[in-house]
């Protein structure tokens, strides 16, 4: 046991003092930190307001009363403000003093749909978000219009069809809930990519670390002191904290780039705060919905906090160990195989197949992470990894997760015993050229 | 006491016997030859000492009793494919493997030093591998192996790839380590390089050892009664010698005369004294068989 650790103290410490090491360590945060600005900050730096004169041609005369649908309604935002202009001559040369940034002419036709809006824009184009917002805020308002008058509701009603005073997490089925799917389905994707990159990268260094001390011809000389086993495996569990240590200096360098982001500038969180809406709360605003609905950013926050995320960060842990002894204690026999002037495709690419199958899968498991080739493939051990993470965000039953783990631990057990046996002969046979035959008479060796 | 025994040990991969019942006795503070050709099972059977592989059958007893995982930490082990980290600083690694060996830290730094002062190369010990000459990692190699100061030290196939100078310095550091009290086995398949330090040797010879004893001993027991003459050179031999004795062969160098002769046991005296009537003796002496020889000729009585 204390060799073990000699071993491991040796492995760990001669990766971390690499400069390799180092610059991943900071290198990798910083880019992650870029990915995860560059939108926030790119919506931020659009945020000069848009005025849009609206000019409501469609005046409704009923029996005893005369109302415009559309005067009025808009709602303004941080990046549009709508004003009102009954005259669409005027308002157009307005918009050719440059006053105002569009204008929007909504008319009543006799065709299908019958309200039909037409934007007139300036010196330059609305931006394609924009117009989709004015689209949306058209349909809505078209659709409150015909609640109210069609069918008479009043406005109170109109508001709780628009925003079903339900419990926000449990029933969010009927609420803004598209748009957390999508944040579910990217931190699946995100984190069953993670697995496999994580897997890959700390698996293929135990590969190239056994390949080397064979290489080196200095593990002879190590095996006359330790276990072959012992090697190996305070060499994977080095790597192992090599990976764990890297990945929580990422975890603790985000957070603090994250820290400095928002302190630095303030004004790119802090409407996030405004916009939250709290479990608490019974009855959702209109304009909460609305505020929240029209700010991306802030709908991404909302639904990353919507996320369970103790489960999600503990078995991306336990699986991302899982996938890591399965693979690397494979990775690792190959390693012994491999020398001088050997070939070693022929040996990584049985192992490598089915991650990169898993990989290949994802995007089928991101669209449907409840669908049969998701099961079955986060039940298979080598595709479990990837695969599980992927669904964890979804929701999978405590069945399924156990029976995956449980799948996982029996083939960990069974492929660290024939990788000890391929390592130990593996290691000694120098200058032979070796074939899987070969590999397979080894397996049957007593020791 | 016999430092090391293995009685009976046999090895099979799949089908193929490395080693058929071999049973050798090192004793305490000699220095053993294992000998044969390439593929003989040298390697195995050392392996098996040192632990990194078990017999199939067999026993192997260390200082009279069985093997045990502490044992290793006794015995010191060169293998014949040797290296060292290449990016490690030469001083951590040779801590490191003394280390693994037992010692402490602090222990391994101290002999280490000591190891360092002794062969002049203090300024080596903050150097990665990669920057040293291949006899330079030789000789750390060499000290990696001893530091822990074992009973048993085991070279396999040690004066391969040595320069001539560090395989005399290693000669002689193993000569002084033995005259502490430390036992050394040679492996090799080259015989002449041992066979003049060897006290004892196994001949193992596919799979099978086929001779084991006293190197003085086997070479008496396998020795032809064949001497060397040189004389100065005359025309005339053949008067001088006696008619019991045969010449194998005879060569002119400048005023000399060298004669390899084959006598009948008891009959040198009788040949000198009549060669000393007529001229000078320069130089008589006794040639014994060389192992390679001794090897040669097992193998033909084998078969």
């Amino acid at each position: 046991m204390n060799k073990i650790k000699i071993i491991i103290k040796r492995e760990y410490l001669t990766r971390v003092n690499k400069k390799s090491f180092l610059v991943m360590t900071f290198l990798g945060p910083i880019l992650i930190c870029l990915l995860m600005f560059t939108p926030i900050f790119l919506e931020n730096i659009e945020t000069e307001r848009l005025n849009i004169l609206v000019v409501d041609q469609t005046l409704n005369v009923s029996d005893n009363d005369s109302t415009y649908l559309f005067k009025n309604q808009f709602k303004s935002s941080d990046k549009i403000k709508f004003d009102y202009l009954d005259d669409i001559v005027a308002a157009q040369s307005i918009l050719k003093e440059g006053a105002v940034d569009g204008v929007l002419e909504i008319v009543k036709t006799n065709d299908t749909p019958p309200i039909k809006g037409f934007m007139y824009y300036g010196e330059s184009e609305i931006s394609s978000t924009t117009q989709s917002e004015i689209k949306n805020q058209l349909s809505n308002i078209l659709k409150n219009n015909i609640l109210r008058f069609d069918y008479g509701m009043a406005e109170k009603e109109i508001e709780w069809i628009n925003n079903p005073t339900v419990d926000f997490y449990t029933k969010n089925i009927f609420s803004g809930e598209e748009s957390y799917n999508e944040i579910k389905i990217l931190l699946g994707g995100v984190s069953g990519f993670l697995i496999y990159f994580f897997v890959f990268l700390f698996g293929a260094q135990v590969m190239k670390s056994v390949s080397e001390e064979k290489m080196n011809r200095i593990v002879e000389i190590l095996v006359s002191s330790v276990k072959p086993v012992e090697l190996l495996f305070g060499k994977i569990i080095a790597v192992a904290l090599v990976s764990l240590t890297q990945i929580a200096l990422w975890i603790v360098l985000i957070i603090g780039i994250v820290g400095v982001a928002q302190t630095t500038f303030p004004e790119v969180f802090s409407m996030q705060v405004e916009q939250s809406i709290t479990i608490e709360q019974r009855v959702i605003t209109v304009d909460q919905i609305n505020s929240v609905e029209n700010s991306p950013v802030s709908n991404i926050i909302k639904g990353l906090s919507a996320i369970n995320y103790p489960l999600v960060i503990g078995m991306f842990v336990f699986y991302f160990i899982m996938g890591y002894l399965l693979y690397a204690s494979l990775f690792g026999a190959i390693g012994s195989l491999l020398d001088v002037d050997t070939d070693g495709s022929q040996f990584t690419l049985p192992v490598t197949i089915p991650l990169i199958l898993a990989i290949i899968c994802l995007p089928i498991l991101m669209e449907n992470p409840t669908s049969n080739i998701a099961f079955w493939l986060s039940i298979i051990p080598f595709t479990a990894p990837v695969a599980m993470m992927v669904r964890i965000p979804f929701g999978v039953p405590i069945w399924e997760i156990c029976l995956s783990c449980g799948l996982m631990i029996i083939f960990i057990i069974l492929c660290i015993m024939l990788a000890a046996k391929i390592y130990r002969t593996g290691i000694l046979m120098y200058g032979k050229k070796i074939s899987y035959s070969e590999v397979w008479k080894w397996i049957k060796y007593r020791n | 006491m016999n430092i090391l025994e293995t009685i009976d040990v046999s090895k099979s991969y799949s089908s193929h016997k490395v080693l058929d019942k071999v049973s050798i006795k090192v004793k305490e503070g000699e220095i053993f030859g294992l000998l044969g050709p390439n593929g003989a099972g040298k390697t195995t059977l050392i392996r098996m000492i040192n632990q990194i592989t078990a017999p199939d059958e067999g026993e192997i007893l260390f200082l009279g009793e069985r093997l045990k995982r502490n044992d290793i930490q006794k015995i010191g082990y060169l293998p014949e494919e040797r290296g060292l980290y290449r990016k490690m600083k030469v001083s951590e690694q040779a801590i490191y493997l003394a280390e693994l060996k037992g010692l402490s830290n602090k222990e391994a730094k101290k002999r280490l030093e000591y190891w360092f002062d002794k062969f002049e190369i203090g300024d080596w010990w903050n150097k990665r591998v990669e920057e040293l000459s291949k006899g330079m990692a030789q000789k750390i190699q060499f000290i990696t192996t001893i530091l822990h100061e074992p009973k048993l030290l085991i070279f396999d196939e040690p004066f391969s790839g040595f320069d001539p100078l560090n395989a005399n310095l290693l000669k002689n550091e193993i000569l002084n380590l033995r005259d502490k009290g430390a036992t050394i086995i040679f492996s090799t398949h080259n015989m002449e390089s041992v066979e003049e330090i060897c006290d004892s040797i196994a001949l193992i010879n596919k799979s099978k050892k086929i001779l084991e004893g006293n190197v003085n001993e086997i070479k008496e027991k396998f020795k032809h009664n064949v001497f060397e003459i040189i004389i100065p050179n005359q025309e005339n031999v053949n008067s001088l010698l006696s008619e019991d004795c045969n010449i194998i062969n005879s060569v002119v160098d400048k005023e000399r005369l060298i004669m390899t002769l084959s006598i009948t046991e008891g009959n040198n005296a009788d040949l000198l004294s009549n060669i000393l009537k007529h001229t000078n003796i320069l130089s008589y002496k006794e040639i014994l068989p060389s192992m390679n020889n001794i090897f040669i000729e097992t193998i033909k009585n084998n078969e």
